[in-house]
């Protein structure tokens, strides 16, 4: 027999990213209302798949993140007036989530909107969340088996923030600890570095949508079935995953950085002194980094040409036929005399 | 919380226990010696509890019952959920000394492969029994050590052989001590050659990366050409650690030679006791802060490292030929720099030489660094206005009502069950104070 199976499921409800999915110039626009009315019918799908089936629904809100409904919390019932065309249960669970929803997002006031989307505190409190019902210690009346399969479901339409990069991977490690799985549903914007890595490693699927209005499509068919199913249906793939780290310095999202070898820090160009663990570099090592990478040019400006043809490496031999690499911002060119003198430093 | 002080007593016990051993060795052919030992302690057992008992039944039976008192119903429930709760919090409000610690690691597994190996007094043989601890501590040493690689050298019939070369890779290093036929154990060990040829295979080693090695040493002899006090010299000199499990009996050159390296030496008086002592060896050691006069002021062993975070390839991924074996693959990595295809991480691109890590892998240890600072046990709801009515990070509900117990105060137990975050000003409860600082490493409310 199957185990119950808990699902947190984190909103990203970012107004202006809403209000960007809205507009009529995207190709598929998708409106906060369209979201929230797929996503309560697959909310009411998880529920009805098994009677103890449990729910969580996380709110991230520029600069905060609330609990917006739960299975567990008791809930005032007569509030709700009845309808005889709907199964009660599923009646509260939509009231309840739909109303707070609409609460939250009239209390930003205007000076907050441009705020970071708090992602990292909604995936905490949904960490705490599952810490606290698949604990056996807490559910004394349950044996072991009875507890529920945890997963995290994040629907994301921002951005990624590198500040939040040390926030989000202790998230990670802790979710695999916990074993939950965490899937992400990414809408509209550019792929997430940190959120493909959080699927990877707790073994979810990373889907970006390209049709937001065929939303309930995919919610149903690839988030719906717990992990313990997953394994027979083929749910789809991840792509490519992308392992860049964000620098402690500028947040850059960097490919190669320096890394200080006493705390692992990660930079995006050579430093004296190490931020974090105040550690002195070498000064020759510095020096050496410095003339190996010039000037880390800012995106955008042409890379500076070097004497070295590009050409010189036998990079044809490794690079796959149909995946193309992926561009450096500095460009290739430029890191090629770097590649020679590096070899003989990191050996 | 019990084990540390096990293992203090154990370690009490060991110097002159070993020599006990030595003298039985001399004394006639040894025989399940563990097993002796224990009848012996058996015997001992009411005389003098405390000092007498180092095995980890025995002495946490004692522990648990003298520590536990029953409530006036009788009940021993809420004393023992009060007992976890306060060790609990104890350690979350020990004082987090700055230590600096070897990250990233290299160790050379010595393993005695010679005929002594193949005694019982070690259940099933003392060769079986290090095999497959040798295979449960390298799990759990990558584990603990994600940047660290191991290399096996075996000692047998007086030579050194190189069983696993060094790598980062957990399932290169366990497949190549996964043939037991292959490590059958024969004649006598060198410990010279041993320490010699992994000595060889470190020296090449960067100053940042820590030199380790870990010998599992069953025999009581060793067979060596030359002087091995040069060979300690050697060691010494290059800065690498030898630490030493002895199955048998302590010999003198095994403890001077940890001694001298800043290693750590100890005899297993048993199986469980085997596993323990070659357990504490997986933390990464604190690293010696020797001055040099080379570089004054600035520590020698630091430096700046520049390293690629990799693109990863699907299984579905058109089919390439990979740089390290030239196999015709779908999965894998590529080099951010050269866009070589490797087949695995952390390793050293074989086109340009970037050292390729994969970023998880250093994340792992950030929460070292960036620890969330301990939450304040709210003791009294005077002067909050609007006081918050469920936990801020799992949402349950708060009690209303202080426990009267009057002694909890002084073990920083909340007497309302709420912690206070001192950076966001959020109340969490006692189960999520305890998670969000042993595995979240990230407090709901600031994110810090």
């Amino acid at each position: 027999m199957d185990k119950a199976s808990h699902l947190s499921v984190i909103l990203d409800l970012s107004p202006t990213q809403w209000q960007l999915s809205a507009q009529s110039n995207v190709s598929h626009p998708l409106t906060l209302s369209t979201f929230v009315s797929h996503l309560l019918a697959f909310l009411n799908a998880h529920m009805a798949c098994k009677d103890d089936n449990s729910l969580a629904v996380f709110g991230a809100l520029p600069g905060k993140s609330v609990m917006l409904y739960s299975t567990t919390t008791p809930m005032d019932e007569k509030a709700v007036a009845a309808d005889a065309n709907t199964y009660r249960p599923f009646k509260i669970l939509d009231t309840t989530i739909t109303q707070t929803i609409l609460d939250q997002i009239e209390s930003i006031s205007d000076n907050d909107v441009e705020a970071p989307i708090d992602i990292v505190g909604a995936l905490t409190k949904s960490l705490c969340y599952i810490n606290r019902v698949t604990n056996p210690a807490n559910s004394r009346s349950e044996d072991a088996t009875l507890l529920p399969d945890p997963r995290i479901l994040i629907v994301s339409v921002s951005p990624d923030q590198s500040s939040s990069y040390i926030s989000v991977m202790n998230s990670i490690f802790s979710a695999q600890k916990l074993k939950v799985t965490i899937d992400v549903c990414k809408l509209h914007v550019a792929d997430s570095v940190f959120l493909q890595q959080a699927a990877h490693l707790t073994g979810g699927s990373y889907i970006s949508i390209e049709r937001p209005d065929a939303l309930l499509q995919f919610l149903m068919m690839s988030f719906l079935p717990p992990p313990s199913i997953r394994q027979l249906i083929s749910v789809p793939t991840q792509d490519k995953i992308d392992f860049r780290a964000a620098c402690f310095c500028h947040k850059n999202i960097v490919d190669i950085g320096f890394v200080c070898s006493v705390c692992l820090s990660i930079f995006c160009q050579p430093v004296p002194v190490c931020s974090t663990c105040q550690t002195k570099f070498p000064m020759k090592t510095l020096l050496r980094l410095k003339a190996a990478h010039p000037h880390t040019p800012p995106p955008g400006t042409p890379p500076l040409r070097s004497g070295t043809p590009a050409n010189s490496l036998p990079r044809s031999t490794s690079i796959a036929p149909g995946g193309t690499p992926r561009q450096v911002s500095n460009g290739n060119p430029n890191m090629l005399p770097v590649a020679r003198s590096n070899t003989s430093a990191t050996r | 919380m019990p084990p540390r002080r096990i293992n203090d007593s154990y370690m009490d016990v060991d110097s002159d226990e070993s020599d006990v051993s030595i003298l039985d060795d001399d004394a006639g052919p040894r025989k399940s010696k563990g097993k002796g030992k224990a009848i012996d302690r058996g015997r001992d057992k009411g005389k003098s509890k405390v000092k007498e008992q180092p095995y980890a039944w025995e002495a946490s039976y004692v522990r648990s019952w003298d520590t536990v008192q029953e409530d006036e119903r009788g009940s021993l429930q809420g004393a023992v959920q009060d007992l976890i709760a306060r060790g609990r919090r104890k350690r979350l409000l020990a004082p987090a000394a700055a230590i600096r610690r070897t990250i990233i690691r290299h160790l050379i597994i010595l393993l005695d492969l010679s005929s002594s190996m193949m005694d019982r007094d070690m259940r099933p043989t003392r060769f079986d029994l290090t095999l497959q601890y040798t295979r449960e501590f390298i799990t759990e040493w990558f584990d603990q050590n994600p940047l660290g690689q191991i290399g096996i050298v075996g000692m047998r019939s007086g030579i050194g052989e190189r069983i696993g070369e060094m790598s980062g890779n957990p399932q290169e290093v366990l497949k190549s001590i996964s043939e037991r036929h292959k490590l059958e154990p024969n004649g006598e060990p060198s410990l010279q050659n041993a320490i010699e040829m992994a000595r060889s295979s470190m020296s090449h080693l960067p100053t940042h990366s820590s030199r380790e090695i870990i010998a599992i040493f069953g025999s009581l002899t060793t067979c060596d050409p030359g002087n091995i006090h040069d060979t300690l010299d050697e060691c010494v000199k290059d800065r690498i650690r030898i630490s030493m499990v002895a199955l048998a009996a302590e010999m003198k050159i095994c403890r001077e030679i940890c001694d001298k390296t800043g290693g750590q030496f100890s005899v297993a008086l048993n199986e469980g006791h085997f596993k323990d002592i070659l357990f504490e060896l997986i933390p990464p050691p604190a690293q010696r802060a020797v001055p040099r006069a080379s570089g004054p002021g600035i520590n020698p062993a630091a430096d700046l490292m520049v390293m690629g975070f990799p693109t990863r390839l699907p299984v579905t991924s058109p089919p390439a030929l990979c740089v390290c074996h030239s196999e015709l693959k779908s999965e894998g990595f590529l080099c951010p720099r050269c866009s070589a295809k490797i087949c695995d991480v952390p390793t050293d691109c074989d086109i340009c030489g970037l050292m390729i890590v994969s970023s998880p892998h250093l994340a792992r240890s950030y929460h070292h660094l960036f620890p969330v600072k301990p939450y304040q046990p709210v003791m009294t709801m005077e002067g909050v206005a609007y006081p918050a009515s469920a936990c801020h990070g799992c949402a349950v509900p708060f009690r209303e009502i202080a426990t009267p117990a009057g002694s909890l105060a002084t073990d920083g137990m909340s007497p309302l069950g709420r912690y206070r975050c001192p950076e966001c000003s959020n109340d969490f409860c006692g189960d999520c104070d305890v998670f969000v600082h042993d595995v979240v490493h990230c407090c709901p409310g600031c994110g810090k």
